[in-house]
């Protein structure tokens, strides 16, 4: 039989009672204020490393400290147990359930490689795909995780570029979109990027069965050191995807493209003031399907914009200091800062004077509960 | 790999948007100390060495002996060691081109630079003796590293006699190309027009730095990204958690026994830098000692560094030079606590968690 298609957030429905019900009642009755729950690393004011689970009004449900920095979180709804990677070139992940009744599992990078902070289950919660530094060869690596064996890594298959980031899956269940930023790291030199002048960022699609090449694209040459990092799919099933540019920053080059299949990769067209305050890097993207929205963060720029999918008109423009993280919520995004706010899609802001969040935030819906 | 502590009070400090004219006035003229106290002489003085390396070369491949190549060695030295005081500005200019890479590509992890040099001398490649086309060829064989390799590598001792007659043409044409782009970056920033008024008028209409907090972040992320690089890629490139770990060669200039020297580059040019812009006078009174305790760590990381003398392998195998550099990773990380966390604290600046070049 075919495989059915994926729709992420029917699974992530599936998966909201259970969890919701292994809260203590406090914080279940602080859940259930919103309908959807969301992930994210922090750091802690005391200097450590963790990963929390949030309330839409930024209170901590639950929380795990981890051994170094972490990065982005994914969620399997039918185990209820969420994955933190570590920041690269960290070498650890850790899964662990909302309620902390199971210890967190360390699964440790094997010999050779290390973590780039992204991954992502298979619809039935079964297998665990990894980005991953193949650093000795500077060769990118899906390493595979197998969920219902402790998370033993049984094959991997390469990316077909350098320095891979986020991996997502398509609607088809089956197809991974890779990011190659095309950076060479090695954990000899920390974070060195080593070959800025020859670099060359890819976008993949990759089948996560087979591992075989499905589609490559690269950007024109003259903008080989864009590299593309983050991705999110809008209601269409195209994939945007949002680039941090490495070369001298009197270069204003497009930093938001979109993916279809079997089409090149297109740069979107933006203002220039817009465009320019980005400066020159996008930290985060992510879709509000039900909205229409795309969203798009800059750190550096301490500005995040939201484009209508549909046109790829820029339809609002949010200054907020050191906003990475961003994850759809109602009409529109929940925001988060390196200085340790969460504003809502209405504005309403919360400030936590003891975290700062980390780059990356995802939705954990609680429907059906 | 150890953890940097700096990120983690970084985040947390309050963001207080200096719009007074005050500060803005204060702020300028950082920056325009900055530029006119460091920036322009410390290129202007890498502009000296490298003509004088230049020199050098020409005087050696004109009349090899073991005197000539004595003196281009020397001269080789005084260039990384300038070079090593103002690599620490990392942005304008230099980005410009690939010039920081082609000026010095480094680390050469998979031994690019070293096989390209090696088959340039073997094939006789005349496209490389000529600084010109030299300089559109690999950014790995045309700087620094290569000329290292030229000078001091296998086979350098043949340049005191009359048998290396490309290999002294090709070190020469690296010379020329270190100096034109020298050259190139000393004029851009001494352009008033240039990347210097950009950066000194922040504004609005200025696509780089719309207010004094990017143009002051700029000059922290030199300290931030700076010490990040002095020690976690420079110094942890060969420096083992324990010295059975170590591995000598991937120091920089190993070859020319410039490693100490240039990690105590690194950390002067900071210090000038600090000195000239009057950085840490920015500062409310109440926390100048900030400032006061920068200056000594400057000082105690740079006296360790410049310990460590000779060949970089006889240094690590010695205790006592292997523990100043020991001693020099934990300066650092302190001075990476100071710029990260307190000075940017103190000044209000959001080099945060999610700001720097996160992923």
């Amino acid at each position: 039989m075919r495989t059915p298609l994926f729709d992420r957030r029917d699974f992530l429905k599936a998966a909201g009672a259970g969890f919701v019900l292994s809260l203590s009642p406090a914080r279940r009755a602080l859940a259930l204020e919103t309908d959807a729950m969301f992930a994210t690393a922090y750091q802690a004011r005391t200097g450590e490393y963790g990963v929390a689970i949030l309330s839409e009004a930024g209170k901590i449900l639950h929380s795990v400290t981890l051994p170094e920095r972490g990065h982005d979180v994914t969620f399997d709804p039918i185990s209820s147990k969420s994955v933190v990677f570590a920041r690269q070139p960290g070498t650890f992940m850790l899964v662990f359930d909302h309620t902390g009744k199971d210890a967190p599992l360390t699964i440790p990078s094997i010999a050779g490689r290390h973590y780039y902070g992204h991954g992502v289950f298979s619809p039935d919660g079964a297998l665990l795909y990894v980005t991953e530094n193949d650093f000795d060869n500077a060769a990118g690596m899906v390493g595979v995780y197998d969920a219902r064996d402790g998370f033993r890594r049984v094959s991997e298959f390469p990316t077909h570029g350098v320095g891979p980031h986020e991996l997502i899956l398509l609607g088809d269940g089956r197809t991974l979109a890779i990011c190659n930023g095309g950076i060479e790291t090695h954990p000899d030199f920390g974070r060195a990027k080593l070959n800025i002048p020859t670099m060359k960022p890819s976008f993949v699609l990759v089948d996560r069965v087979s591992g075989d090449l499905i589609e490559k694209h690269e950007l024109p040459e003259k903008l080989h050191q864009l590299s593309i990092r983050h991705m999110d799919i809008d209601a269409q099933g195209t994939v945007w995807f949002g680039c941090q540019h490495e070369g001298p920053a009197t270069e204003k080059p497009l930093l938001i493209g979109r993916a279809a299949r079997g089409k090149e990769l297109e740069m979107l067209d933006m203002p220039e003031d817009i465009l320019g305050g980005f400066r020159n890097y996008i930290g985060s993207v992510a879709a509000n399907r039900d909205a229409g929205l795309v969203a798009v963060s800059s750190p550096q720029g301490n500005a995040w914009a939201m484009i209508e999918a549909k046109t790829g008109k820029v339809v609002a423009k949010n200054d907020l200091v050191e906003v990475c993280g961003l994850a759809p919520d109602r009409d529109g995004f929940l925001a988060t800062t390196g200085a340790g706010l969460v504003v809502e899609p209405d504005g309403k802001q919360t400030d936590d004077p003891e975290h700062v969040w980390d780059n990356h935030m995802l939705r954990i819906d609680l429907q059906n509960t | 790999m150890a953890r940097r502590p700096l990120a983690a009070a970084l985040a947390f400090c309050l963001f207080l948007p200096s719009t007074s004219a005050h500060a803005s006035e204060a702020s300028s003229k950082v920056i325009a100390d900055a530029i006119d106290g460091f920036i322009r002489p410390a290129y202007g003085r890498l502009v000296g060495t490298t003509a004088e390396l230049g020199k050098s070369m020409v005087t050696l491949c004109a009349a090899p002996s073991p005197d000539t190549l004595a003196a281009a060695r020397a001269a080789f030295g005084r260039t990384t060691a300038t070079w090593s005081e103002v690599e620490i500005i990392r942005f304008g200019p230099i980005t410009e081109q690939n010039r920081l890479e082609r000026l010095l590509f480094w680390p050469d992890r998979k031994g690019t630079g070293l096989k390209q040099v090696q088959s340039a001398l073997a094939d006789k490649d005349a496209t490389a003796t000529n600084a010109a086309t030299l300089g559109q060829k690999s950014v790995a064989m045309q700087g620094l590293g290569a000329l290292e390799f030229v000078l001091f590598g296998t086979g350098a001792d043949d340049l005191a006699g009359t048998s290396a007659t490309y290999r002294c043409a090709y070190g020469q044409a690296i010379s020329g190309n270190i100096g034109a782009i020298a050259a190139e970056v000393d004029a851009a920033w001494r352009d008033d027009k240039g990347f210097a008024s950009q950066w000194k008028n922040p504004g609005a209409a200025n696509p780089l730095y719309r207010d004094d907090n990017e143009a002051l972040t700029e000059l922290l992320e030199v300290y931030v990204n700076g010490l990040e690089l002095v020690r976690d890629v420079r110094l942890n490139g060969f420096l083992g958690k324990n010295a059975a770990s170590d591995k000598p060669k991937q120091a920089l200039y190993w070859r020319s026994e410039g490693t100490g020297a240039s990690l105590a580059g690194n950390i002067a040019g900071m210090e000038a830098l600090f000195v000239a812009s009057k950085f840490g006078e920015l500062v409310p009174a109440d926390e100048r000692w900030v400032a006061e305790s920068i200056g000594f760590e400057f000082t105690n990381a740079q006296a360790a560094a410049a310990a460590v003398t000779g060949p970089i392998d006889a240094a690590l195998a010695d205790p006592a030079k292997r523990e100043k550099l020991g001693y020099f990773a934990l300066v650092t990380s302190s001075l990476s606590e100071q710029f990260g966390t307190r000075l940017s604290g103190a000044l209000g600046l959001t080099a945060g968690f999610s700001s720097l070049d996160g992923d």
